[in-house]
């Protein structure tokens, strides 16, 4: 869906790129741009600085679980 | 092919056992117990996981939550290595390297026994079925599917455990802390470090470079082996080391000022930054470790029983049965799991397939960590691991009588060996430092040293420390914030403002309960003279196998209601065994006549020596609360755990009887649009 616009080895590293953040749990800001365009392009996307805070606060906001 | 390879997979791991069964007293290689492991893993996944799948849950394809709910945040399909990755990241803590690293003193062979075969047929079971239960009904969490599916007095008992284990899992991973940085300024020094590091990733990653999470993480990386490295220098200066030299209480209470500001502080400046460290520090060092391991191949100098298998080990007090089951859980089995695996982990699951792999896979490659962490301590030379393990008041506080205290037991250790290895890792001294932590480091310098270069011990084991430190800590303001949410909830049903997690006194009210609790058994630990793991590590691990209890009698509701009740014996069997144990344990921490193992007879036992006038009547009166207050607390927890049962077997009976209609509430099916 994206590779055919972009260079295929740019792709690829964003892919590793966007990977290591959601095992990390950091936000992808790139994977959430992707995300909108694709399914929701009426709607304007959050800015980076609303997409981060949104995300944090939904990984955060209500307590983290987490194991010992 | 596919035959061939997994009969030659099961051979290797029959073979490993063999190897282990058939070792009478000589030294075997860490690498059997690596081999045996991982063959019964594969194995487990590749039959026992697809009947599960197949035949137990009827994974199909039908669209999950992530692909119906897509909202490219929470709800969102990842690809199943990467979700696997960020689910074993969550799952995995400081609990599969400090339950084996204490179990270790029962000996090699019954927690390997009980790691592999517990994990394989109890906890994998239990992660999966809770996974699997959340993801058909759009990522609800344990207490809410209790409720749902039980009854609202379950959910109501599943809330109260909840709050009761993240308590004493705080307290007692606070406890790990202190007693590895007890009265060492290298360690403290680069702890510390790690605060303002985190504060300056987290105001990088929001206030200078919005998003960019990843520089600022290397940085943060970089920033951690510059502290590692800067403590050597501050432990060496006569003017610097002073200043960074505390004492057990006086870390308490810096840890816990500590967690109550880290839990009202905004998630961005400290939590978030803190958590992307600690999971690189987590997911690096354990892979660092597994090839260590594969390196080395170091020798268990262990040996494969220890006599204290009767009840009169100096770690922790009680016989190989109950207390090895309840001293491992996470590695095993976990109930803490079933709150990630209802948490962010079913939100983001592409196909259902795919939920075999992370949360049965992920369950395994925990278990893996805790053989890990067994190997560790295992290789030390048992004299050593005692000498670090064994409470100070039964060492005494020289390494003379450490030395002939250890050869009393049996083991043979001189006072020099002592000395060098304490100088080796740059502490004044390694005697009594109770926790499993310090001991793990040793045994982790002593593996990384071997095999990436010698010299290095002293920096290898503050990595280590520092490793566990990093992510206890984390667990610690973390948790101390979801402990802080979970009584606004209560708080809201006296008074309403209280439950406004927006609302700054509500927050520090509740912030500063939750760390006062903690804190509270943290302080009876640090002053315990028989160490505080002694009875806090048992009281941590009956409120945690209490919490699988919980998710394995809701994953049996489950299964009965989807009309498949006679799969139930799949989470009835780990539910029975974890029964006996839980309410063995509790039934023997609060009444056998031993006072180092029961409560109530170490009560009688100090108010004897009271009455006798041979202690301070105030430190007296403060051991017998203690000891009463743990006693009420392990009955609580057994209270809880019969009333939870009881609750799901009239349910039980109801739907196979006919009584009730075997419906679950589950979401409707909409078929996927992801091609196989």
């Amino acid at each position: 869906m994206r590779g055919d616009r972009v260079d295929p080895r740019e792709g690829r590293w964003q892919r590793v790129v966007s990977g290591f953040k959601r095992v990390v749990g950091m936000p992808d800001y790139p994977g959430y741009l992707l995300h909108m365009a694709e399914r929701h392009p009426q709607c304007a996307p959050l800015s980076e600085r609303e997409f981060f805070d949104a995300q944090l606060n939904a990984r955060y906001g209500n307590g983290a679980s987490r194991c010992c | 092919m596919n035959r061939i390879l997994w009969v030659l997979v099961s051979l290797v791991g029959a073979a490993a056992w063999g190897v282990i069964a058939l070792n009478r007293g000589e030294t075997i290689s860490a690498a059997w117990l690596v081999l045996a492991a991982v063959g019964t893993y594969l194995v487990g996944f590749r039959f026992y996981s697809r009947f599960l799948a197949n035949k137990v849950f009827g994974l199909d394809g039908r669209a999950t939550p992530a692909e119906r709910l897509n909202n490219g945040r929470d709800y969102c399909p990842t690809t199943r290595w990467v979700l696997f990755g960020h689910h074993f990241a969550a799952i995995a803590g400081a609990g599969p390297l400090v339950g084996p690293v204490l179990a270790a003193q029962f000996g090699w062979l019954p927690s390997t026994i009980w790691i592999v075969f517990g994990v394989v047929l109890g906890g994998a079971v239990q992660d999966f079925v809770i996974l699997f239960g959340s993801m058909r009904r759009d990522g609800k969490s344990l207490g809410q599917m209790a409720k749902d599916e039980i009854g609202p007095v379950t959910g109501l008992f599943a809330m109260i455990a909840i709050l009761a284990i993240m308590i004493i899992l705080l307290a007692v991973l606070a406890l790990v802390v202190t007693n590895a940085l007890k009265d060492s300024p290298w360690g403290i020094f680069s702890i510390l470090c790690t605060i303002p590091i985190a504060l300056g990733m987290g105001i990088w990653m929001r206030v200078i470079r919005p998003g960019k999470t990843i520089e600022a993480t290397v940085a943060g990386i970089i920033l951690l082996g510059l502290a590692l490295v800067g403590g050597r220098y501050v432990a060496l200066s006569p003017t610097l080391a002073p200043m960074f030299t505390h004492g057990g209480l006086t870390i308490a209470w810096g840890l816990m000022i500590y967690g109550f500001v880290a839990s009202v502080l905004p998630v961005w400046l400290l939590l978030a930054p803190r958590d992307y460290l600690s999971t690189f520090m987590k997911i690096g060092t354990i892979v660092l470790l597994a090839v260590g391991i594969l390196l080395v191949r170091p020798p268990l100098q262990m040996p494969a029983l220890t006599r204290f298998i009767d009840g009169t080990g100096p770690v922790f007090a009680g016989k190989l049965f109950p207390f090895a089951f309840i001293t491992i859980a996470c590695g095993a089995i976990s109930g803490f799991h079933a709150l990630v695996s209802s948490g962010t982990t079913p939100k983001m699951i592409r196909r259902e397939s795919d939920a075999r792999l992370i949360g049965y896979g992920g369950m395994l490659t925990e278990s893996f960590v805790a053989i890990m962490a067994l190997c560790a301590a295992c290789a030390l030379d048992p004299g050593v691991y005692f000498s670090i393990n064994a409470p100070l008041g039964a060492l005494g506080g020289t390494v003379q009588s450490a030395a002939e205290q250890i050869r009393q037991w049996g083991f043979t250790v001189t006072p020099e060996q002592l000395t060098a290895l304490a100088r080796s890792v740059g502490e004044a001294s390694l005697l009594g430092r109770v926790g499993g932590a310090p001991s793990l480091a040793v045994g982790m310098a002593h593996i990384f040293s071997g095999a990436f270069g010698a010299n290095l011990m002293g920096l290898w084991y503050h990595f280590a420390i520092m490793f566990e430190a990093l992510f206890i800590l984390t667990t610690l303001d973390a948790g101390t914030r979801v402990g802080r949410f979970m009584l606004q909830e209560f708080l809201a049903h006296i008074w309403t403002p209280l439950g406004r997690t927006s609302w700054y006194p509500s927050n520090m009210l509740a912030s500063g309960l939750v760390t006062g609790a903690w804190g509270y058994f943290l302080v009876q630990g640090v002053l315990d003279p028989l160490g505080g793991i002694n009875s806090l590590w048992p009281l941590f691990g009956i409120s945690n196998q209490l919490l699988a209890a919980v998710a394995l009698c809701v994953g049996t509701t489950i299964i009965i209601k989807s009309g498949k009740a006679r799969y139930a014996w799949v989470t009835l069997l780990p539910l029975a065994w974890l029964l006996a144990v839980t309410l063995t344990a509790g039934w023997q921490k609060i009444f056998a006549p031993d006072p180092r193992l029961g409560f109530l007879a170490h009560a009688r036992a100090t108010a004897g020596r009271l009455a006798a006038g041979n202690l301070d009547p105030a430190i007296g009166a403060r051991l017998i609360w203690n000891d009463r207050l743990d006693a009420a607390l392990a009955g609580v927890f057994m209270v809880i755990v019969v009333a939870l049962v009881i609750a799901s077997i009239r349910e039980w009976l109801a739907v196979i009887r006919g009584r009730k209609p075997a419906v679950v509430k589950e979401t409707p099916f909409v078929e996927s649009a992801y091609a196989g």
